[in-house]
Order: structure tokens, then C-alpha cells, then sequence
């Protein structure tokens, strides 16, 4: 069930990023793909045992299996860091376009 | 290495260099020595393996860098520039050593971001939209091929690459989308030939001569471990070397036939995955050297460029550098294809040997461009000509490594075939004009392509 809604997650996301049309909304659908596949990750670490592993004395059950949630914490910071990146690239070609939409407008009103 | 650099901006292009030659060196001397792998941290670790296959690998980085250092020597780059060329190095040697998923998309997405800032690096709207575009497509694919680690871990409790084999099918289709993509292989491909005919000279240099190997190898590495792919990635090195000579024989722009045999060439390298590494080593050192030589020439368009004649000196290095990736014999590109078309399967010999036609076709291209002496010469930096040095330097000493090749049989095959690939040239294709539409280079066909080869490849492993 669970699974189920992760992958629907991520679908959504794929989706997002194919038919929106502006470039924000498309970084946003590739967060909520990657939200996706990071929930993955976290259900696979939780098959064994729900508990957080940190070593203490009396045993609450099964822990839950830190390699997958260790790893995805990289893909998380990396994911991030792109889309920091993208979201600065998107900023820098709106503002040069806007601009030479603005020296078009002044050409134009130069030649009337 | 690539931060000390940015803290020292007087030594950037030293240090760089200095890099550079470190990895040559290392290069050279896994050649020599015993196999390494290194398994930090027990099993769930980061695994390391170092043999000649990474170290032809890692030697073409090296080359390729040096190079494009020795290219930008006077340009004025700034530091930032010199640091984001050594980052992407260092992470694209990383991603040749590793094999565990992890480090492996660990190195190619520090490999994305720095290429994305150095196509970016012109900072004008085009390039970052070429770079956002690049950036966008790998992220994509990365996401995919994350999901896919994720169920190979499930099966096997570990990342490492032999895990693959005890994976789900579902799996190995996920992973293969992501470095197919990353590697630029066949449609999923596509998203190479603007990227890298669009961005600078140095950098296009370097993204085709060395980059896009970093998706190559892992899959390379795949057929070798586990011998149910071994068909599947063959079949997907014919069909690429087929797709991109086909769009590179048609093509008018010069940058653009350069990126689409980068295309043709990664499936040779594919083809035959045991002798990959000397076919990625020699295609590495002439396609940056291409993309350098085509970088002075006066213009990007072909038309333009027969009716101007260009400076013999350039066209001498343009024709050796095309007389290689066509296969002449006394340099190494001969070996190279001699090695991949002797280890090909039955099956393949057909398309691999119509996709080396093709590429002579191309390259006939440039081959016959007109030349002659001008008579006041154009200053060209002597960087250039100590880039175009290192390279077609490295090309014949390159071709010692494999001197069984020089039979009588061997050396007649590729005479043969150039001279069928000029005939053709003069014949049909100088005269024809054909546009091929650019329709499936767009954005959104790109992502779309990627769900069309992910049902692919879903088909393709089920089956």
C-alpha cells in the first residue's frame, strides 16, 4: 500500500515534468519526484524493524536498517544543491530575457 | 586539488596542469601493475577496483584535460573556470574507479554540476539554457536509476555492482536508463549533440572527449561482471554507432557532426565492451582534438567553410585527426577499430562495419576541405598547438601499444573501406542537401524519450 503510493509519488512527479509548461513548476515536480524516491529509500530501511538504530540499553525491537537511510541522506544534500542551482540558472535567464524584451520595447518606441 | 587552486589564484593554471599529470602518471602505472580493489568499510563500504580497463579510462581524462589546460593557457580564464575543470576531472576519475551504485551516482552528479557551470560559464542566456537543459535531463534520469539502486540493494543487501545479477529485472531497467542517459547511448542519447555542439570549445572538448565515458564505463563493466547483459549492451552499441553516424552523415554544422559521432563512437566502445578501453582511449584523444582544430576555423558552417580556404597548417592537424577516427593505419584510431571489429559477435558485423563507413563518410567531410597558405597568417595562441601536440602525439604513440594489428588483411580492410566511404562521398552525399528535423531534441521529447526507453528496456529484460 504504501509502496503503491510511493511510486504514485514519483509518477506524479514524472509526469510534472513532462507536461508543465513552466520552467519553476518543472523543478518543483522533480522535488516531488525525488520526495518520492527518498520515501523509497526510508520504506526499504523500515522492512526490518521501525526503531531507530542508535545503540542504547534496552532493546524497544527491530531496528530499522541505517545503510539506506545513510545513503540517501548524500542524494538528498546532492538533490538539493541541484536544485539550488537550477533555480538560480532559471532566475538569471528570466532576468536576461525580461531585459531584452525591455531594450526591444525601447527600440520600438524609439522608431514611432 | 581544484580548491587549493581557488585559494591561490596566481598558480590556478600550475596546479591544474600539475593534476593532470599526477593522473597520467597513476594511469601508467596500473598498466603495469596487479589489479587493486579496495573495500572501505566492510561490506555496505565504498568499493574501489583499479585495473588497465579504468586505466585506459583514466589516461583519457588525464590527456583530455591536460590538454584543454594547455588550450586555455592565455585565454584569460579566470580561476573559477581552472576549479571547476580539475573538480570535474578529479569526480569523473572517481566514477572510473568505483564500483558501488553509490559512489558511482555520488561522482555523477558532482560530475552534472560542474559541467553544468562550465557550459554555463559564458553566462549568457543561451549557454544557461543549454546547461539548465543538461542539468534538467541527468537529474531526471539519476532520479531513475536511484530507484533502481534502491532494489538491488533490496535484493542483495549491498551496492556493490555483482549485486546486480540476484536484482529484479525491474531494477537492472532503472539503472541501465540512468547511465544510458548519463552516457549519452542511442535516443535516450539525444540530449548530446546541442549540449556539446552549443557550449565553448575547451569545454565540449572535454565533455565529449572524457565526460560522457563516465556513464560508459559502468556498463562496460556490467557486461563484464555479469554475462546475461553482455547481448543487450552490444545490441545498444550497434544501434547508437548506426543512430549517430546516421544524423552525423546529414549533418551541415561542424560542431554538430562532431557531437553525433561522439554518439556513433560510444557505440563502439559499447560493441565490444572487452576491448573498450583502448577504443574509448583513442576516441577520447581525437574528438577533443576535433573539437579543438574546429574551434580556430573561421566558420561553423560547412558550406561556408568550402568556399573559404583555411590555413594548411590547421587543416594538416584536421586531417590527421579525421584520418584516425577513420581508421588509416599508422594511427591508433586503426588499432583501435581493427581490436573492437575483431571482437565483435556475428550478429553485429554488418551494422558495425556499415557504422564505420558512415564515419568515413563524415569525416570525408572534413578531409576535403580546401586549403591553402594565406599570406598574412592568423596569430593562433601557441596553446593551441601545444594542445593539438599532446594529442596527436599521444594518437601515435598510441597505436605501438597494438602492433599485432599491421597484417596485410588487417591494413587492406580499412584502405578498403575509406576509399568505399570517399567514393560514396563524392558520389551522393556532396551534392544532396537533407534536413533532418531537430524535432526530438526538444526539451519535452527528451523526458518523453526517457519513458519510451524505460518501457523499452523493461520489455527488453523481461523478455
Amino acid at each position: 500500500m504504501l509502496e503503491a503510493c510511493v511510486f504514485a509519488t514519483i509518477l506524479c512527479g514524472f509526469f510534472g515534468i513532462i507536461f508543465k509548461k513552466n520552467l519553476v513548476m518543472k523543478i518543483i515536480s522533480m522535488d516531488t519526484m525525488s520526495t518520492g524516491v527518498i520515501a523509497y529509500y526510508v520504506l526499504v530501511a523500515s522492512r526490518g524493524g521501525l526503531f531507530t538504530p542508535i545503540f542504547s540499553t534496552d532493546n524497544p525491537g527491530n531496528y530499522a536498517d541505517p545503510v539506506p537511510q545513510a545513503v540517501i541522506l548524500t542524494a538528498i544534500v546532492i538533490g538539493f544543491s541541484i536544485q539550488a542551482l537550477m533555480l538560480v540558472g532559471v532566475m538569471k535567464l528570466a532576468e536576461i530575457i525580461q531585459r531584452s524584451k525591455q531594450t526591444r520595447l525601447n527600440k520600438i518606441t524609439r522608431h514611432e | 586539488m581544484g580548491f587549493v587552486s581557488y585559494l591561490l589564484p596566481r598558480f590556478d593554471r600550475v596546479l591544474s596542469l600539475g593534476v593532470a599529470i599526477a593522473s597520467i602518471g597513476y594511469a601508467l602505472k596500473l598498466f603495469t601493475q596487479a589489479p587493486l580493489t579496495l573495500q572501505l568499510l566492510d561490506r555496505f563500504g565504498v568499493t574501489l577496483l583499479v585495473d588497465p580497463l579504468s586505466g585506459f579510462f583514466i589516461l583519457t581524462n588525464a590527456l583530455v584535460t591536460a590538454a584543454v589546460i594547455l588550450y586555455c593557457w592565455n585565454s584569460g580564464k579566470t580561476t573559477f573556470f581552472y576549479t571547476q575543470v580539475i573538480l570535474l576531472h578529479g569526480s569523473v576519475n572517481a566514477a572510473f574507479v568505483c564500483t558501488d551504485f553509490i559512489s558511482l551516482y555520488v561522482a555523477l552528479e558532482v560530475i552534472s554540476i560542474a559541467s553544468f557551470l562550465l557550459i554555463a560559464y559564458p553566462r549568457t542566456d543561451r549557454a544557461i539554457w543549454v546547461g539548465l537543459r543538461y542539468l534538467f535531463t541527468s537529474n531526471v534520469a539519476m532520479l531513475f536509476y536511484l530507484v533502481g539502486a534502491v532494489l538491488v540493494y533490496k535484493a542483495s543487501h549491498s551496492f556493490a555492482f555483482v549485486g546486480i545479477r540476484e536484482a529484479l529485472p525491474e531494477a537492472l531497467a532503472l539503472i541501465f536508463l540512468g547511465l544510458l542517459v548519463k552516457g549519452g547511448i542511442f535516443i535516450s542519447g539525444l540530449w548530446l549533440p546541442l549540449t556539446h555542439s552549443e557550449s565553448e570549445t575547451p569545454v565540449s572538448a572535454m565533455l565529449s572527449g572524457a565526460v560522457v565515458k563516465a556513464g560508459v564505463l559502468p556498463l562496460v563493466r556490467c557486461a563484464l561482471l555479469v554475462e546475461e547483459f553482455d547481448p543487450l549492451i552490444r545490441l545498444f552499441g550497434v544501434a547508437t554507432a548506426l543512430l549517430g553516424v546516421g544524423y552525423a552523415i546529414f549533418e551541415k554544422d561542424t560542431k554538430r557532426i562532431l557531437a553525433f559521432s561522439t554518439v556513433s563512437q560510444l557505440g563502439f566502445i559499447l560493441a565490444a565492451p572487452e576491448v573498450g578501453g583502448f577504443y574509448a582511449l583513442t576516441h577520447g584523444l581525437v574528438k577533443s582534438s576535433l573539437f579543438l582544430i574546429v574551434g580556430v576555423l573561421p566558420s561553423r558552417n560547412l558550406k561556408d567553410l568550402q568556399h573559404q580556404p583555411i590555413q594548411t597548417s590547421i587543416w594538416i592537424a584536421l586531417a590527421i585527426a579525421s584520418f584516425s577516427i577513420s581508421g588509416f593505419p599508422l594511427l591508433s584510431g586503426f588499432g583501435a577499430k581493427v581490436l573492437t571489429l575483431k571482437n565483435l559477435l556475428p550478429w553485429q558485423v554488418i551494422g558495425m562495419n556499415i557504422a564505420a563507413l558512415g564515419t568515413v563518410i563524415a569525416f570525408a567531410k572534413f578531409i576535403f576541405l580546401p586549403h591553402q597558405n594565406p599570406e598574412r597568417p592568423e596569430t593562433i595562441q601557441p596553446g593551441f598547438w601545444a594542445a593539438i601536440a599532446l594529442l596527436i602525439g599521444s594518437l601515435f604513440l598510441a597505436n605501438v601499444a597494438y602492433y599485432e594489428a599491421y597484417t596485410l588483411e588487417n591494413i587492406i580492410k580499412p584502405l578498403a573501406t575509406i576509399a568505399l566511404g570517399w567514393l560514396v562521398y563524392f558520389l551522393i552525399f556532396r551534392h544532396i542537401t537533407l534536413n533532418l528535423p531537430r524535432f526530438f531534441e526538444k526539451f519535452d521529447h527528451l523526458i518523453g524519450m526517457m519513458s519510451l526507453m524505460l518501457i523499452l528496456l523493461f520489455w527488453m529484460v523481461m523478455a
